[in-house]
Order: C-alpha cells, then structure tokens, then sequence
C-alpha cells in the first residue's frame, strides 16, 4: 500500500519525494514497533498468566478452585464460585440496568435535541468516563454504602457494604461507554431510512425506534459487550463499597468480586495462598478473552448485516 | 531547499512519549528512601561500635503496618551514617517474607508471625516494638467495654447483635481484614480466633473484609453499627472510638505496663546462614540500642526491652 502511494506521488511531486519517501519509511517503522510493542505485550501476558496461574489451578483441582464455594485461604479452602457468581450477577445487573438507560440516553443526544446542547452534554458524559475509579469507589463509600443502611436495617441485616452498592458504582461508571458506542452507532446509520419511514407516514418516535436503533444493534450490542468488560474488571471502586466477603451474593449482603480479590490480598499473602491470586488472575483472564472474543463476533456480523 | 516545519502531529507523539514515560514511574513500586543529611559522620550510635565509616545501601521491605516507625528509624539511622543508604519498600508482611527469603531484601519487615508449615523457613526473626491493637466502634455506639469472650463471639458470629454486649438492638456489621494481614493474624491468635498449629480461621465469613487501616476507619467511621480493629498508632480519635478490652482502656501507658493485652510485635528479618552487610548489621544494631528503641517509643509502640 505504501509502495503505491510513494509511486504515485513520486510522479506528481517529484522534487519532494526524497523527503516524502523518508518520512513514510520513518513512520513505517516507527508504526511496526508500535504494533509489534502491543502484541509482544499480549503474548508476554498470555504465557505469564498462564505460567503463574496454572500451577496453584492444578494444585488446587480445577473443580475444586472453580467450584469450591469456601475461600478461606487460612484454612486451605480456594473455592472460587461465589466470587464468581457474584461477579457475574454484579455485571449483568448493572447491564440490564444500564443498558436501557444508555440506550435512551444515546437516543436523546443523537436525535432529539440540538447539535449544541447535544456536544455539552456529550463532553459531561465523557468527563464521567474519565473520572478514576478510586473516585467513584470513594463516593460510593461515604454516600452510597450509608443509603443503603436503612434497607439493610429493615431486612435485619447488618449494615455495611452490599452487592447493590456495587451495582449501583457499577451502573454509573458503564453508562458513558453505552452512551457514547450507542450514540456512534445511532449516528451513523444512514439519514434515508429515517426519512423513508417518515415519508411512509411514521412519526419521529417510530422511525426512531422502529428504524434506526434496530439498524444501529450491532454497534448497541458492542457497546454492551463493552460495558460487560469494564465492568467485570472493575476493581477499585466495587471493592470500596461491596464489603467483600467471599459468600454467595444476596444484594444486601456483602459480596466479594473476582477482581476485588486480588488487590485485597495480595500485599499479606505468600505460598499458595499467592499462586490462587495468580489463578483468579487467569480466570478473569479468560472471562476477558471470552468477551472480547464474543465482541469481534457481534461486530462482524453486524458489518455484515448492514454490507 | 524549503522551510523545515515541525508538523503537528508531532506534538502528539511527544505528549504519547511523555504519559507513557509519565505512567511507567508513576506505576513503578513505591520506593521510599527518607533522605537523611550529609552532614555528620560516622557519629556512632548506640549499639553501633564500629569505628571504620560505612557505606552502601541496604534493601529492606515488608510490612506496610511497620512503616511510619520505620522511616522515623531510617531517618534517623541515616543521620548518623551519611554514606549509608536504607531503602524501605512498604508492600506488606508477605513480600517481606518472600523477599527476603529469595535475597532481594537484606532486611525484611514483617508485622505478623512466620508461618510453621515450612513455607517460610530459613529466617532470622527479631522483634524489635510492640504495637497494640485497637478494637474500634463508631462514635455513635453507645459500647465502651468489650470482653475477649466477647469478641470471640462476635467475630465467630454467635453474637450478632449489639444489644447482646449492652448496646442498642442492632445487628453488628463485623468489619475484619483480609487473611494474611498482620494484624488479623495477631488478634486471631490472642482472640483464639485462630489456632496456632493448623493456621485454621474462625472469624464468621459473612464479615466485611478490608484491606487497609484506613479502609477499616473509613467504613467503621461511616457505619453506627460497625466493629473494627487496627492499629492503636493509627487510630484517629476523631473518627471513630476505641472499645477498653477486659475492662482497660488502650494507651501508651496500658500498653507499656502490660494491662492491656491486644498486641503484636513488629519483625525484623534476616536470611539464616547468610552474613548481613556491615551496613545492615549497623542499622539492626541501632534499632535495638537505646536511641532505636527510643524512636520505636516516640512512634506510640512498645520498646521490645
């Protein structure tokens, strides 16, 4: 492809195509290492998770980690399952919650209000995906943990950190990726299907949402995907406000994530009880693999879809 | 030939060069060493008899509970010593103990106890303070006294109400930290939370967990019906309250005259069989001369002695 540009500009420009020449081959290389850099990278964590995770995994017993519903590391017990059912229901909550929200969010800043407001509010959006996560978990701590105090109390349970403060940071901090993925997808769906169903006599509403948001799905579901990534990543902030004990989550009770897990223990531990940190690590490792695989998939489809 | 404009672009590789040159040392383990002044040499101190001057630096790392103690000691060591460098790395008990044994600290910092199932062999341990413990309630809780049976039931879970220990009718919420966290271990060992010789926990599993001082503060400050514990030198009286244990109240004076029974030592660990660096030896020769062990008592510990 470079070799095609440089020919074609070395016969329009050809006193510049020496300099020409040497800037595309510089970024060229410079372009390589780059992306050499960033597979090196993946490659390097692939086999050092899986070298550090694998052993305390087979040590442990497969079923027996991921299966295990005991974690107590003082006792020898490295089951993993309620930190993985809690991540879970943790993550497709806020989702379910976040999704519908997101979407309609998109909605309104692509089609219904004007292109100035709709930029300021985007740039507010986009500050709320900027904000880390440390931040969020803080004001989860001192604003959101206590509010839910009284629901605890009227359950007669104790009160502290629960699953439904994690899903609640959890839903703030996943919205302004739907938003934004959403609100890409919405746009770029072609301006004709939206004026055809509204020649055919559909109102705004309709044509919005019988037209262009089933044409903008795939990117909605990438979107989604992508939520579903940042969200079962999520460490700081839910640990902050999730209370973390590793029992099977109940959404007043506290729940202890897979990703909280590890930066919870790791300064303290040693021996197995550091290998099994290595082996949540590759568990989640997978998990990830797993949605950015699923993500590709939706993605190609999509782009079949629409050809 | 023709004017050399910089493009635009450029720029942004520069500022991409400068967040990750930013991120990698921002990312990069926190290495604290307090710089002492140049001035005075060689004045020894304390146990320290030797009269060549030394040098070098001296790896150490561990315990993050140990830190402010710590840096007060290097600080001061370092004074002393003007061509002595002690580095500390505050990353907790468990890398003090890996660390060391595996020769990248020469010192190792620890504020729990060395396991017995062989998996930390091969250490030298001396203890060099005593830090108290505190067990700590939100300034709206009405308890103030607090027995070891007490304790025991409420971290075991057979009491789970304040009223039962003469407070108001409310579920406590028990905040604990994290297993392997030095100052679980000791309470678990006192408490008898924990036996000594199968490592095995007792502490209820419902318990929230948290993995800092701060963060057992934080959450205790915040919630009326919460119970913690952390260390007596961390305690700000401002934030939440202490809870007298068997009746007595945590001070530096109950600490110092015995009374008050929740407490651990701080650790120093060497590698068995491997000789310490002149340097090194000179500083856990100073820890435990007077002038240590006058820090150690500045920092609200207990002198080992």
């Amino acid at each position: 492809m470079t070799d095609k540009i440089s020919i074609i500009s070395s016969k329009t420009f050809s006193k510049r195509t020496a300099t020409k020449n040497a800037v595309e081959k510089s970024m060229n290389i410079i372009f390589l290492i780059c992306g050499l850099a960033a597979v090196i990278c993946v490659v390097c964590m692939t086999v050092y998770m899986l070298v550090s995770g694998a052993p305390a995994i087979s040590k442990i017993g497969v079923f027996k980690f991921l299966f295990g519903q005991i974690w107590s590391p003082e006792n020898s017990q490295f089951g993993i399952l309620p930190m993985i059912i809690s991540s879970f229901i943790a993550t497709f909550s806020a989702i379910f919650i976040a999704l519908p929200i997101g979407v309609l969010v998109a909605v309104f800043l692509a089609k219904l209000i004007p292109g100035k407001l709709s930029t300021a509010l985007r740039m507010l959006i986009d500050l709320l995906a900027g904000i880390p996560s440390v931040v969020y978990g803080l004001l989860g701590a001192i604003l959101i943990v206590p509010a839910i105090f009284k629901l605890q109390t009227a359950a007669g349970l104790p009160t502290g950190g629960s699953l439904l403060a994690a899903v609640i940071i959890l839903i703030i901090m996943i919205l302004p990726t739907i938003i934004s993925v959403s609100e890409t997808a919405i746009r770029s769906v072609p301006k004709q299907y939206e004026d055809a169903s509204l020649a055919l006599g559909s109102t705004k509403l309709q044509s919005i949402f019988k037209v262009t948001v089933p044409a903008a799905k795939s990117g909605i579901v990438a979107g989604m995907v992508l939520g579903v990534g940042r969200a079962i990543g999520e460490a700081m902030a839910v640990m902050m406000v999730a209370g973390n004990a590793a029992i099977m989550p109940e959404f007043l009770k506290p729940v202890r994530l897979l990703t909280a897990s590890i930066p919870i223990e790791w300064a303290y531990s040693s021996g197995l009880h550091r290998e099994a940190l290595y082996g949540i690590g590759l568990v989640l490792f997978v998990f990830i693999m797993i949605i950015n695989i699923s993500l590709n998939t939706v993605l190609k489809k999509g782009g079949d879809v629409r050809g | 030939m023709k004017k050399i404009t910089v493009p635009r672009s450029w720029r942004i590789w520069l500022l991409v060069a400068v967040l990750i040159t930013a991120t990698l040392f921002a990312g990069y383990g926190e290495t604290v060493s307090p710089s002492g002044g140049n001035t005075s040499n060689n004045e020894s101190e304390g146990g320290n008899s030797t009269t060549e001057v030394l040098s070098g630096v001296v790896k150490t790392g561990g315990s993050t509970s140990v830190e402010k103690v710590m840096l007060a000691l290097i600080y001061q060591f370092q004074e002393d010593n003007g061509d002595v460098t002690v580095d500390y790395e505050g990353n907790g008990s468990g890398d003090g103990i890996v660390n060391t044994i595996s020769g990248l600290y020469e010192i190792g910092h620890s504020s729990r106890e060395l396991k017995t199932d062989g998996s930390e062999d091969g250490l030298d341990v001396t203890a060099y303070a005593i830090d108290g413990i505190a067990v700590v309630v939100n300034k709206d809780n009405g308890v103030d006294n607090l027995t070891k049976e007490q304790i025991f039931g409420i971290y075991t879970g057979e009491i789970t109400n304040w009223s039962e220990v003469g407070g108001n009718n409310a579920p406590i919420a028990v905040i604990t930290r994290e297993s392997g966290s030095g100052t679980r271990s000791a309470i678990a060992d006192i408490i008898g939370l924990e036996k000594k010789d199968d490592d095995s926990t007792k502490i209820i599993d419902t318990a929230s967990e948290a993995n800092n001082t701060g963060a057992v503060q934080t959450q205790v400050s915040v919630n009326p019906d919460a119970i913690g514990y952390m260390s007596f030198s961390d305690v700000d009286p401002a934030k939440v309250n202490t809870v007298n244990y068997e009746g007595v109240e945590i001070s530096e004076n109950s600490l110092k005259d015995g009374t008050y029974k929740l407490m651990r030592e701080f650790l120093l660990l060497t590698k068995t069989g491997s000789a310490l660096s002149p340097a090194a030896q000179a500083f856990m020769n100073f820890v435990m001369s007077d002038n240590g062990q006058q820090i150690v008592t500045d920092n609200k510990l207990l002198p080992i002695n």
